[in-house]
């Protein structure tokens, strides 16, 4: 029998593929909201005068770069509970996967962006009193902040796009409703392709979102 | 109001300071030139510690700035910097530049911060900028700008590197004018310059230093009529013909 391509398939699931994309929307808020301040921090102490300090953010970004996410998530999902007995629900290690490994990546994008900032502004800073921290939370954050919001945008995206690999891990975001809506109809050609553009309409929305907040950041000087 | 005894400074094999003295006494106004690369920067720098001395004594207003309790974020508020390329806040409008010393440093309320701002900024020409960022400015309103932000913390002394290299030539005299006016008022200085000009006009000393130490320090008229010293001829000849 020959391939009919049924569009009305496609728009029969869409209401329960909007439902995982919702799930997938709250695991990238959720890790990008967490993954931010690791992020922060880790790129601080990257930049930090202390060698052990230094080294600890290295490690942590080294280990999560150099390593698959899906390595990651079956790990802390299915490895960790097996040694300490506890099971994290999966919505929860969605999360920490999502924080932890966009981190050690925000972490390069926050170190670039406080190191781009000429080294005179954190001396006129200190020149006029302000404290090491005063200096960072006044002077050289803000701008670095600007810097940061393209790169931060990228990471969103491929944040987003990263969620789709916690199905392993039965979380039900919009690839693992596409996957259910499959096992009981069969018609992968559509379920695939709505769940496709469905993150394409995702990711649409956030480049379109980014260009306008850069435009608007460029208005309001640099 | 400054006093420097014995200052070394070494950039790991490369000695730049090789034990230099200074005391700067209130309401002096002190001119340093010498040429590139000789340190210039590097002792006003020391002073208020955005470089560490390998050895040596900076007393700054009675605050020892080598001795680990004493607060150095206080003492740069008593001897302020304006620097070569401004490096004015680029975020921030002309008034917030002013004012963020005063109120995140000193503690003063936002009006009050303001009020003192509108009157600085007054007192360089640029009342009528508060609200603009500085990429709006031209190089001499910039440095103008960054002499207010310098005074608002009420220092008692000035250190300035090189405050108008960075400018066009016809940008230069209205930082010059701004500069001579707080020397009338008392104002403690030290001026790194290349504009012998302003030494001859405005300083009380004038200090030529080369290799590492101060070579010459007399006051302006000793200091230009009869340079004894065959590198600082040299090296006022060589300004002079290129100004
Ligand atoms: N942070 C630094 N690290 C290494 N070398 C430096 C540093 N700052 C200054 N130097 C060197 O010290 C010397 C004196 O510099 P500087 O005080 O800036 O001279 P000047 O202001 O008289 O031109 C120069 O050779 C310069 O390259
Ligand atoms: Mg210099």
């Amino acid at each position: 029998m020959a391939f009919e391509f049924e569009p009305s398939v496609m728009i029969e699931s869409l209401p329960l593929l909007m439902g995982g994309a919702k799930i997938t929307v709250i695991l990238t808020v959720g890790g990008l909201f967490f993954g931010f301040i690791l992020g922060a921090v880790a790129g601080m102490m990257k930049l930090s005068r202390n060698f052990f300090v230094r080294k600890l953010a290295g490690i942590y970004i080294e280990s999560i770069r150099g390593t698959p996410m899906l390595v990651q998530a079956m790990f802390l999902y299915f490895g960790i509970p097996m040694a300490l007995g506890i099971r994290i629900p999966a919505m929860v290690a969605g999360i920490i996967i999502i924080s932890v490994n966009s981190g050690a990546y925000i972490a390069e994008i926050v170190r670039g962006a406080v190191q781009s900032i000429n080294p005179g502004q954190s001396e006129a800073g200190r020149s006029i009193g302000l404290t090491h921290f005063q200096t960072m939370r006044y002077v050289v954050w803000p701008q670095a902040f600007r810097r940061m919001i393209p790169p931060l945008g990228n990471q969103f995206i491929i944040s987003l796009k990263d969620t789709s690999l916690l199905m392993i891990i039965g979380v039900g975001e919009l690839l693992r409703t596409g996957d259910e809506i499959v096992a009981v109809n069969f018609r992968s050609f559509e379920v695939y392709l709505t769940c496709g553009l469905v993150y394409l309409a995702m990711t649409l929305s956030i480049a379109k979102a980014l260009k306008m907040l850069e435009k608007k950041m460029h208005i309001l000087g640099k | 109001m400054i006093q420097i005894k014995n200052l070394y400074k070494s950039f790991g094999d490369l000695k730049v300071l090789k034990g230099v003295d200074l005391h700067v006494k209130a309401g002096q106004v002190v001119v340093i030139i010498g040429p590139s690369g000789s340190g210039k920067s590097t002792v006003l720098r020391c002073i208020n510690k955005l470089e560490v001395p390998t050895s040596g004594t900076i007393i700054v207003d009675g605050y020892d700035i080598m001795d680990p309790e004493t607060d150095i974020n206080m003492v740069r508020t008593e001897a302020t910097m304006v620097f070569q390329q401004f490096n004015l806040f680029p975020h921030m409008t002309v008034l917030d530049n002013v004012i963020l010393g005063p109120i995140k440093v000193r503690g003063t309320s936002r009006p009050d911060a303001m009020r003192l701002g509108m009157e600085l900024l007054n007192k360089v020409g640029l009342a009528d900028k508060a609200g603009n960022f500085p990429e709006q400015l031209s190089g001499g309103q910039k440095q103008r700008v960054a002499i207010a932000r310098s005074l608002a913390l009420q220092p008692k002394a000035i250190l300035f590197d090189e405050p108008t290299s960075a400018l066009d030539p016809e940008l230069v005299g209205e930082v010059l004018e701004v500069m001579k006016k707080l020397a009338r008022e008392g104002m403690t200085m030290i001026v790194v310059t290349h504009e012998m000009g302003f030494a001859r006009e405005v300083a009380d000393r004038v200090i030529f230093i080369d290799q590492g130490k101060i070579q010459v320090d007399a006051d302006p008229e000793t200091f230009f009529a009869t340079p004894e010293n065959p590198r600082l001829m040299d090296f006022i000849g060589k300004v002079v013909s290129h100004t």
